[in-house]
């Protein structure tokens, strides 16, 4: 008993580091929403950069330290947010996740680049290899002191246990009663919603990495002694200390720092009691993958659909439409090319490097199925290679003909994908990234440390294949015969894609919910998706241990699979082919950089690590870089439109939300001039208007209504104008020169069909999405260029289609955003006792209405100039949508000009001052509301009004332009 | 599109078989490759002098270092070029290439030394991964390197310095280090030794090597298990002092022997010393002078025995100053010894005297006939024979005391007789 009290105490000690990691993790997924894989990259940066500014330069330790935790590291993730993490939260999860692989790759060899290039200039450097018992901040050798029988404790851990939690305390203090803390936790909710709100959420982001990147350095300076300069240690003690991140569902600082010490407590306690697991060679050093496996399973929230990364935005085609020739031509002629060059001009040499580096593009193209198809990240690549060529060579040691036993072995790579697929169906993202590198480390600590399989450090021999005529022994047959393989891999991935289980695959990819509504199976796809790109890597790793002729189960490791993968998606994993460049260059590129620029080593590293950093900027990687900007600057080539290919299905989104089916080919039903000149001239322009008599509360027949401010329109100025907006998504044109004014105390209500454009006019006007054409105007103001913040800022607020609140805060903390001081917050409970009377409770357990009422309450406190509600009474009963329509009344009595965007028009034009009616991208028709006539209105939303519009203007125009 | 697309893929590859057949045809037909292979003028020799590449860890992500062996090789060539080359050839040592113990890089190493530098042989080759080694074996590429990896042991091209250094089935075990601590304890009646390893199946397999090795010896093993996680550090050692000093019914064993790595063997002793643990420590990787450099390292490995399988630098011999003298004279300057420059130093050496004894016409077949049968005593690994060093190490050994931040021999280097492998 005595011993597990002891086992638990100093584990406590000892669960302190991973604390530290697991903390810093937490903040900076909350922050961006990306989960950082280099976080233990930056701790060995910053153990380094400690080990040779304390040992080297012979700088005092305490001070160096707090110069890495307080300065340079915050320095490092500031910077790394404003070039890359900020990019990266608003590319896909996929591009997010390599990115920071690359980083972890990268970030080690820099330092020690930058060690090796101080070296050369004669500065004082020592050498970061083959240093162990390095000091810390602490004195060196550590004191220790035995508290009881065998539990002892050292200065270090002491040090580490005491700054942990030092650094837990002040994050819960920041997080939980700070507004720094609260804006911060508000944008993990809803990033978007925090800019609509005025609060910038890159700079929140900026600071959240700064202080996770010091959170890092704190971690790597007080590891220094523990782990020496290994980045990989540091990389792998991360991924244990990831366990403790999945503990606090990446969320909860508190959780993850609790996780922390319970994982240290844990570790211990196997070590004491888990004699079970002796027979089990790998078992102890397996726990913490396991525990990490465990928790994503049991603890991670089902947020999509079987797995798929929805905001995995669709690539641009660039080639869409080109011909059959300009899209394989250069291909099969790059193949056909190489494939002759091996039998006349390759030395031997280059045979074998060209040779090596298309038998690693069969395990690349494995890539293109489950991360390029499948739009999963799967880290265990290595590990369907490492089985397969393992069970192809211990068959082959039993007689086995080589394509029986190649055969075999991407079966058995095949099964285990299948396994590793399971928790796919329950995963996605950074979960299934994290369980499938959970899974690839087991595989490596367990079933590959099995005697029978693994054959001890000799491995099994894998000759090369001969069959009749050809010996692939040959260095120049392998080639070609390689050459064939890979053609035949990326042909057939082009089959399949176009195939109808390949549609099947992009349907999931794309809208798993749609998919599976149309029949798809999500789960059999996303299974098969695994087991074709397993056996296919598996495949890829026979043919590619037959070219080194031997496997050994340390040859590609988890961590291998984490380069590879880096690598790949660097270069694009949408295409087949891209895998294929990035398979040689892989292979190629570090001889041509030793060959021929520098001797060192890290230089390779490095750039194999930035190529994955890129992707911040070029989410579809380097080899389709150009084509896709220069198709983004020029517009999609060819004389006419053409329908995206599948793999482009899903419409293009913006980053945010998803967008409605937009107006099809607009340009072909009216000429645009025509539509702005005639139908869709507007009610309301900034031009003088003399001829109107205003009068309040919207009893002009010819005026908005003035809300009872009993002001002239003509002598005050529009609180927001919209003039001449043109405006699309990507290049597909949605607006096609919208004008649209809004007085203070004006209802207008915008009317019009699904995909009129009325949700985009509304981001237009927020400044979430910058117009092609046009100008928006605050108050006389032009702010066409102003951002969402800097619009709130100004006084114009969006609340968009979904509502308008952060759901995993409370109530009380929802209104403290809008409302810091506590009498306006005050006045909102006593205005709303339902509220005041679950103050505490997350807005998320509140009713749809009472959301609503939520984002709505604050408002009436401190009414904006203009507030622009998109589908305000969306899926609320009659009775709450009346409530809320009471209180946007009550906001115009105030003098806020709104704006509210209704698809319904019944309910809504009884509040409306006037009516604007948009269809296809023009606003065809716009009046005070005692000139909307019913049955226009019901032709409007058949569709057949804007084509007659044109012809016949609408009374209430003849009137206003006379 | 679909049908399209899949006509052209068909097309492709049709059009790829079709190149590929011919090309196919004429590799059958011209034969495996010759380069390098057999003839008179063999790779790499020319009338004055001899090609030789390493291959060496020289960067890694582990932070763990070979480069010194490049020193060692480096050192040893050229003493021999001063003293006027091998039967009149200079040795043109291209130095090592970097595989950064990644297997990719490993193999193409040995591509790029033999394809295109066209070395005779690779002198030293120090990684902890050899996948270049079937390739070096069929391309007939004399190597030379540390023993501790399997490819070490049979290939009759690849040679350890030290010998075969991993027990094979129907080979021996080399007893040297518990017949040392046998010395330092003053005999192995009676006395009860812990081994500990970590848990993997290089660890396992040292398990039941060492405990096979030292029960042999007359020591009670009370305490044998592969149990400490592989991938990191522990940073908390009490569950495993807790076992290990309690496995001799309750009592300390007299001696705990680590099978680990640095970092790992830093924490234990350092762990099992603060329990007040008064017995033996020993392993048999901590040789490294720049340990001493530390003041924790030089605490926690005070007092440890640590095993080597080549004479200690702290012992007097005609063989060791001349090794320093070497070595001072190639670094330009004195700088600290380690086990790698020794690696390094004896691959060179063991090279150089096969190829003293294949005489004036050198050549793979050559090479190779004086190697079979090649044997010499009194070197700084011990008594060399081959090809008995393609199956079994060399087996002398030495165990060093580290005290007062100096090491200090132990227990001389010697050779013993081996006992068969089980």
């Amino acid at each position: 008993m005595s011993d597990l009290l002891g086992f638990a105490l100093s584990g406590l000690v000892s669960g302190a580091l991973y604390a530290l990691l697991a903390t810093g993790l937490v903040l900076s997924y909350s922050a961006s929403g990306v989960f950082n894989f280099a976080h233990g990259a930056t701790a060995y940066l910053c153990a380094l950069a400690f080990y040779e500014l304390h040992s080297g330069f012979g700088w005092p330790a305490v001070p160096t330290a707090l110069l890495l935790v307080c300065v340079a590291a915050p320095a490092l993730g500031w910077g790394l947010d404003r070039l890359m993490f900020r990019k990266l939260a608003r590319v896909g999860e996929t591009a997010q996740i390599v990115a920071t692989i690359g980083l972890l790759v990268a970030l080690p060899a820099l330092g020690l680049w930058a060690v090796e290039l101080l070296d050369d200039a004669g500065a004082p450097v020592e050498p970061a290899e083959n240093q162990f018992g390095l000091p810390g901040v602490g004195p060196s050798p550590a004191k220790s002191w035995q508290l009881t029988d065998g539990v002892g404790v050292d200065s270090d851990q002491l040090i580490t246990w005491v700054a942990t939690a030092v650094v837990a305390v002040g994050l819960w203090v920041l997080m939980r009663h700070t507004r720094l803390g609260l804006r911060m936790r508000a944008a993990v909710d809803n990033r978007e919603l925090v800019e609509l709100r005025g609060i910038s959420a890159d700079r929140l982001s900026s600071v959240a990495w700064m202080l996770s990147s010091a959170l890092a350095g704190l971690a790597g300076v007080l590891a220094t002694p523990l782990l020496g300069l290994s980045s990989h240690d540091f990389t792998l003690f991360l991924f244990v200390s990831a366990t403790a991140a999945v503990l606090g569902r990446f969320l909860s600082v508190p959780l993850a720092f609790a996780g922390g010490l319970g994982l240290g407590v844990l570790q211990n306690l196997v070590a004491g009691y888990a004699d079970f697991a002796e027979s089990l060679t790998g078992f102890r050093t397996a726990v913490p993958f396991l525990l990490l496996f465990a928790g994503l399973l049991v603890l991670t929230r089902r947020q999509r659909v079987a797995g798929t990364a929805a905001v995995d935005a669709a690539p641009v085609d660039y080639l869409a439409g080109r011909s059959w020739g300009r899209r394989w031509g250069p291909w099969t002629v790059a193949a056909l090319l190489l494939a002759t060059a091996f039998y006349t001009v390759t030395t031997p040499f280059w045979s074998g490097l060209l040779a090596q580096g298309l038998a690693l593009s069969l395990v690349f193209v494995s890539f293109t199925v489950v991360t390029g198809l499948g739009a999963m990240v799967s880290l265990a690549q290595a590990t369907f290679v490492t089985g397969a060529a393992l069970v192809a060579g211990l068959l082959l040691s039993h007689g086995w003909p080589f394509f029986a036993a190649a055969l075999v072995g991407t079966c058995a790579a095949a099964v285990l994908g299948a396994v590793v697929a399971l928790p796919a169906l329950r995963l996605g993202g950074r979960s299934l990234a994290l369980a499938t590198l959970a899974l690839a480390f087991l595989a490596d600590q367990v079933l590959f440390q099995m005697g029978w399989l693994r054959n001890g450090d000799t491995g099994w021999e894998i000759p090369r294949p001969v069959f009749g005529p050809v010996d692939l022994s040959d260095d120049r047959a392998m080639g070609v015969a390689m050459v064939v393989l890979v053609s035949a891999a990326v042909a057939s991935l082009g089959a399949l894609r176009g195939s109808a289980s390949g549609r099947a695959m992009l349907a999931v990819r794309s809208a798993p919910a749609a998919a599976m509504a149309s029949g798809v199976s999500v789960v059999r796809t996303k299974l098969l998706l695994f087991t074709l790109s397993a056996g296919l890597a598996g495949f890829g790793g026979v043919m590619y241990a037959s070219f080194n002729t031997r496997i050994t189960a340390t040859d590609f490791t988890a961590m291998t699979g984490l380069v590879w993968l880096a690598v790949v998606v660097a270069a694009g994993v949408r295409r087949a082919q891209f895998a294929v460049v990035a398979g040689v260059v892989f292979v190629v590129v570090p001889h041509l950089l030793s060959e021929y620029v520098t001797e060192s080593a890290h230089v390779p590293v490095m750039l194999f690590g930035l190529a994955g950093v890129a992707l911040a900027n070029d989410p579809d990687g380097y080899c389709a870089a150009v084509s896709v900007r220069r198709w983004r600057r020029l517009g999609p080539a060819g004389p006419s439109p053409i329908p995206p290919l599948p793999e482009t299905g899903a419409p293009p989104q913006t980053p945010y939300r998803p967008e409605r089916p937009r107006p099809q080919t607009p340009d072909g039903l009216k000429p645009r001039r025509c539509g702005r000149g005639v139908s869709a001239r507007p009610a309301f322009e900034d031009e003088p208007r003399s001829g109107d008599s205003g009068g309040p509360g919207g009893g002009s027949p010819l005026v908005s209504g003035r809300g009872g401010i009993g002001e002239s329109p003509a002598q005050r100025q529009p609180a927001l104008a919209l003039h001449d907006i043109h405006a699309a998504h990507h290049t597909t044109p949605v607006l096609h020169g919208v004008d649209l004014t809004i007085h203070p105390g004006e209802i207008v209500v915008l009317l019009g069909p699904n995909g009129a454009g009325k949700s985009t006019l509304c981001q237009v006007a927020a400044g979430q999405l910058t117009p092609t054409q046009g100008q928006v105007t605050i108050a006389g103001r032009d702010v066409t260029s102003q951002r969402a913040t800097d619009r709130s800022r100004a006084g114009i607020l969006l609340a968009p289609e979904t509502r308008a609140i952060f759901p995993t805060l409370t109530i009380d903390e929802n209104l403290t955003l809008h409302l810091p001081d506590t009498p306006s917050r005050e006045a909102v409970y006593t205005r709303f006792p339902a509220l005041a009377a679950r103050r505490t409770v997350p807005a998320a357990s509140l009713s749809g209405g009472e959301q609503q009422l939520l984002s709505l309450a604050p408002l009436l406190q401190h009414p904006p100039d203009v507030l622009i509600a998109d589908e305000p009474s969306l899926g609320l009963a009659p009775r709450v949508a009346d409530e809320v329509f009471r209180l946007l009344a009550e906001l115009r009595d105030a003098g806020t000009g709104l704006l509210l965007v209704e698809e319904k028009a019944a309910e809504v034009l009884g509040l409306a001052d006037t009516v604007a009616y948009l269809a296809q991208g023009r606003v065809a028709w716009s009046g005070p509301r005692e000139d909307v006539r019913v049955d226009r209105l019901t032709e409007a939303y058949l569709g057949l009004a804007a084509p007659g519009a044109g012809t016949q203007p609408h009374p209430a125009e003849e009137a206003h332009h006379p | 599109m679909s049908r399209s697309l899949r006509k052209l893929g068909a097309v492709a590859v049709a059009g790829l078989l079709l190149a590929a057949t011919p090309a196919c045809n004429s590799a059958s037909n011209s034969g495996s490759s010759g380069d390098g292979k057999g003839g008179d003028s063999a790779r790499g020799v020319s009338g004055d002098s001899v090609k030789v590449g390493g291959i060496v860890s020289m960067t890694t992500a582990s932070g763990y270092s070979k480069k010194d062996t490049d020193l060692g090789a480096k050192a040893r060539f050229e003493r021999a070029n001063a003293e006027g080359g091998v039967h009149g050839r200079k040795i043109d040592y291209l130095g090592a290439e970097d595989d950064g113990q990644d297997p990719a890089r490993n193999l193409a190493a040995a591509r790029k030394l033999v394809q295109r530098d066209k070395v005779f042989a690779i002198a030293p080759m120090s990684s902890v991964t050899f996948s270049g080694a079937d390739f070096l074996q069929d391309q007939k590429v004399p190597t030379f390197g540390w023993g501790t990896i399997p490819a070490f042991c049979g290939p009759t091209y690849l040679y350890g310095f030290g010998g075969c250094m991993v027990p094979m089935p129907g080979g021996t075990i080399t007893q040297s280090w518990p017949e040392g601590l046998k010395k330092v304890m003053g005999g192995a009646k009676g006395r009860s030794v812990a081994i500990l390893a970590n848990d993997n199946e290089p660890g396992t397999f040292a398990i039941r090597t060492y405990r096979q090795s030292f029960k042999a010896a007359g020591f009670k093993v009370t305490y044998a298990k592969s149990v400490v996680p592989a991938t990191s550090v522990p940073s908390d050692w009490s569950a495993y002092t807790k076992d290990i000093l309690r496995s001799d019914a309750g009592k300390a064993p007299d001696a705990v022997v680590s099978v680990m790595q640095t970092p790992y063997n830093i924490g234990l002793f350092t762990a099992v010393k603060r329990t007040g643990y008064k017995g033996v420590l020993t392993d048999p990787t901590d040789y490294d002078p720049g340990l001493l450099a530390k003041s924790a390292t030089r605490k926690a490995l005070d007092g440890v025995h640590v095993l080597l399988t080549f004479q200690p630098f702290e012992q007097q011999s005609a063989d060791m100053r001349q090794f320093k003298q070497d070595i001072r004279k190639t670094a330009g300057k004195d700088v600290p010894r380690n086990m790698h420059m020794m690696t390094g130093y004896m691959s060179a050496d063991l090279f150089l005297a096969v190829a003293e004894k294949a005489g004036r016409k050198l050549t793979t077949e050559s090479f190779q006939r004086a190697a079979e049968g090649f044997s010499d005593t009194g070197t700084l690994v011990g008594d060399r024979a081959l090809p008995k060093g393609r199956k079994e190490a060399f087996g002398c050994g030495a165990l060093v005391r580290l005290k007062d931040a100096k090491y200090e021999v132990a227990s001389p280097f010697t050779c013993y007789e081996p006992i068969p492998f089980r």
